[in-house]
């Protein structure tokens, strides 16, 4: 595959790569290769960078930078990801970590999405289980996981109205996206179901459970189940 | 070593050193909203600029100051008085004990900065002490300050009198920031050319409004209306401090310093770093206009500012250490 991409600033410090406009598993990929080879070989002055859907954002201590290379910041630093991207093997896919996340499927707009798309409850858990969904970024609220891709069957777009407050751990559909939110907020997320576990934890270093590139499961547990499990 | 809160501006919350590191966690780097105003009231005690100071925004404050503290207070908007008596701004001050510290809301700024030698304590959340309202960690239990709140100094301090030291920051040299306060400069961003050309003229011609509706997270913008060539989804992608953003409406957004870390929405423009400060001076209701520079010259004007700064914490480290 060949790659194609462009180099642009964000602002002073941060460089933005940016390989296409679309959610898409081979660019996403891509995003996070880069992402990890970056942080195993970082330039100087380099902070961090944040992985999206298909972009990648390069932070950046423009001092520090100034101090190892004579070249202004944006040759520099687009001349090091150039170099990295050219080092990045066509399809390298790196060992993902696999999640299982347990869900209790009754959100409120559950009712409301089985009408609409006319189906049975049932047949939108079992949808929305059956397959693996890509953690492509966090994003949104500190710990929000932007997962997918979601079955077309059950792909409800968001909510005309926003809520002004989804509970934590609430488990929701926008698109072709299925998400988990990581504290209570306002949100217009088609809500289905939530999950008992605690995906952002403050006490926790890093506070967020997953991560991109990770592959998440879900599946069904009962009340019961979902009570023992409760981290909330 | 403490002070308490009689009346907390509206917004009050400990501000520091930017949380870098986490963005790619969602967790925003936060920090002042004007870093000029913050790393310059921490220099004029002798502190690191990214020490602990506390930023009060938008309304008149009071505080009881209960030990003797070197002090000084920054920002724009806003008057110093210390039992009811009126000092400078932008200048260390040594107050004693049992003072009541009233910062008097004026016009033409937003926020204010009290900093304290040694810094204010803080709650220290992934190697930041400023305050994330969103994950509810950092600065004083990771909230906005109310009353009776009681925030203490890192180090002590005696002070034979309440009185201005004999020296202050320029108010001159302060001007490369603040001068023409509604003239806010920007570098074309990632979507910018998505705009359409009308729009593109607009953008850097018309005149815009900072709404009701703006916070730390961003300043929502009123007037002329823009659009894009063609309507195009977003994917989300990363934002950062100063990214402009047009909502679907064609009104736009500058994301501040609480801002979130990716957005799906066109970022038309960027503005400069030095023109942050600026910005977040203006209030609802100010107007504002945009200016497109390039980036080269956004670039030297980030290292002016940063050789002034740099040069203003040396000779204000040397007028405290002459007194002595």
């Amino acid at each position: 595959m060949k790659d194609q991409y462009t180099i642009s600033f964000l602002n002073e410090e941060v460089v933005l790569i940016s390989f296409a406009n679309k959610i898409d598993f081979e660019i996403n990929d891509r995003v996070i290769e880069l992402h990890r080879l970056l942080a195993q070989t970082p330039f100087p002055g380099f902070i961090e960078s944040v992985p999206a859907y298909a972009s990648l954002a390069v932070y950046f201590n423009r001092s520090e930078l100034s101090k190892a290379s004579p070249l202004p910041a944006l040759s520099f630093v687009e001349g090091f990801l150039k170099n990295l991207m050219n080092r990045l093997p066509a399809n390298t896919f790196s060992e993902r970590r696999k999640i299982k996340i347990p869900v209790l499927y009754d959100g409120e707009d559950l009712p409301a999405l089985a009408d609409q798309q006319q189906l049975k409850i049932e047949e939108i858990i079992t949808i929305h289980t059956a397959v693996q969904y890509r953690v492509f970024m966090l994003g949104f609220l500190p710990g929000f996981p932007y997962m997918g891709m979601v079955d077309a069957r059950i792909a409800a777009p968001r909510k005309a109205t926003p809520r002004t407050c989804v509970p934590a751990g609430s488990v929701g559909i926008a698109g072709f996206q299925t998400g988990i939110y990581p504290q209570s907020s306002p949100g217009g997320w088609q809500l289905i179901g939530r999950t008992p576990l605690k995906i952002f934890d403050t006490l926790k270093n890093p506070p967020a459970l997953l991560k991109a590139g990770d592959e998440i499961f879900f599946f069904a547990v009962s009340q019961n189940e979902f009570n023992a499990l409760n981290e909330y | 070593m403490s002070i308490k809160m009689i009346k907390p501006a509206m917004i009050t919350t400990l501000v520091a050193d930017p949380r870098k590191g986490y963005r790619r966690w969602g967790i925003g780097a936060g920090g002042a909203m004007d870093t000029v105003a913050m790393k310059v009231s921490n220099f004029l005690v002798g502190n690191e600029g990214d020490q602990v100071v506390m930023e009060l925004g938008y309304s008149s404050s009071q505080i009881l100051i209960l030990h003797d503290l070197l002090i000084s207070a920054t920002g724009k908007g806003f008057e110093l008085y210390l039992n009811n008596k009126l000092f400078p701004l932008w200048r260390p001050v040594k107050v004693k004990a049992n003072t009541l510290l009233r910062l008097a809301k004026t016009t033409g700024g937003t926020w204010a900065y009290l900093a304290v030698q040694g810094g204010w304590k803080a709650e220290e959340w992934l190697g930041s002490c400023t305050t994330n309202m969103s994950a509810k960690r950092g600065g004083y239990q990771g909230r906005i300050l109310q009353t009776n709140d009681v925030v203490e100094a890192e180090t002590n301090y005696s002070a034979d009198e309440t009185g201005s030291l004999p020296w202050s920051v320029s108010v001159m040299s302060l001007n490369q920031f603040y001068s023409l306060p509604n003239e806010i400069r920007c570098m074309p961003s990632i979507e910018t050319d998505w705009l359409s050309e009308s729009s593109r003229q607009i953008f850097s011609s018309g005149e815009f409004g900072v709404s009701l509706q703006s916070n730390r997270m961003g300043y929502r913008l009123y007037g002329p209306l823009l659009s894009v060539k063609e309507k195009r989804e977003l994917v989300s992608s990363p934002v950062e401090v100063g990214t402009v953003q047009l909502l679907p409406d064609g009104n736009l957004v500058v994301l501040m310093a609480d801002s979130q870390t990716t957005g799906g929405y066109p970022r038309i423009a960027s503005v400069i770093q030095a023109d942050l400060p600026k910005l977040a001076q203006c209030l609802p209701g100010e107007k504002i206009y945009f200016k497109w520079l390039s980036f080269s010259e956004a670039e030297n004007l980030w290292h002016d500012r940063d050789t002034y700064l740099a040069e203003l914490k040396q000779s204000c480290r040397l007028q405290l250490n002459l007194m002595r």
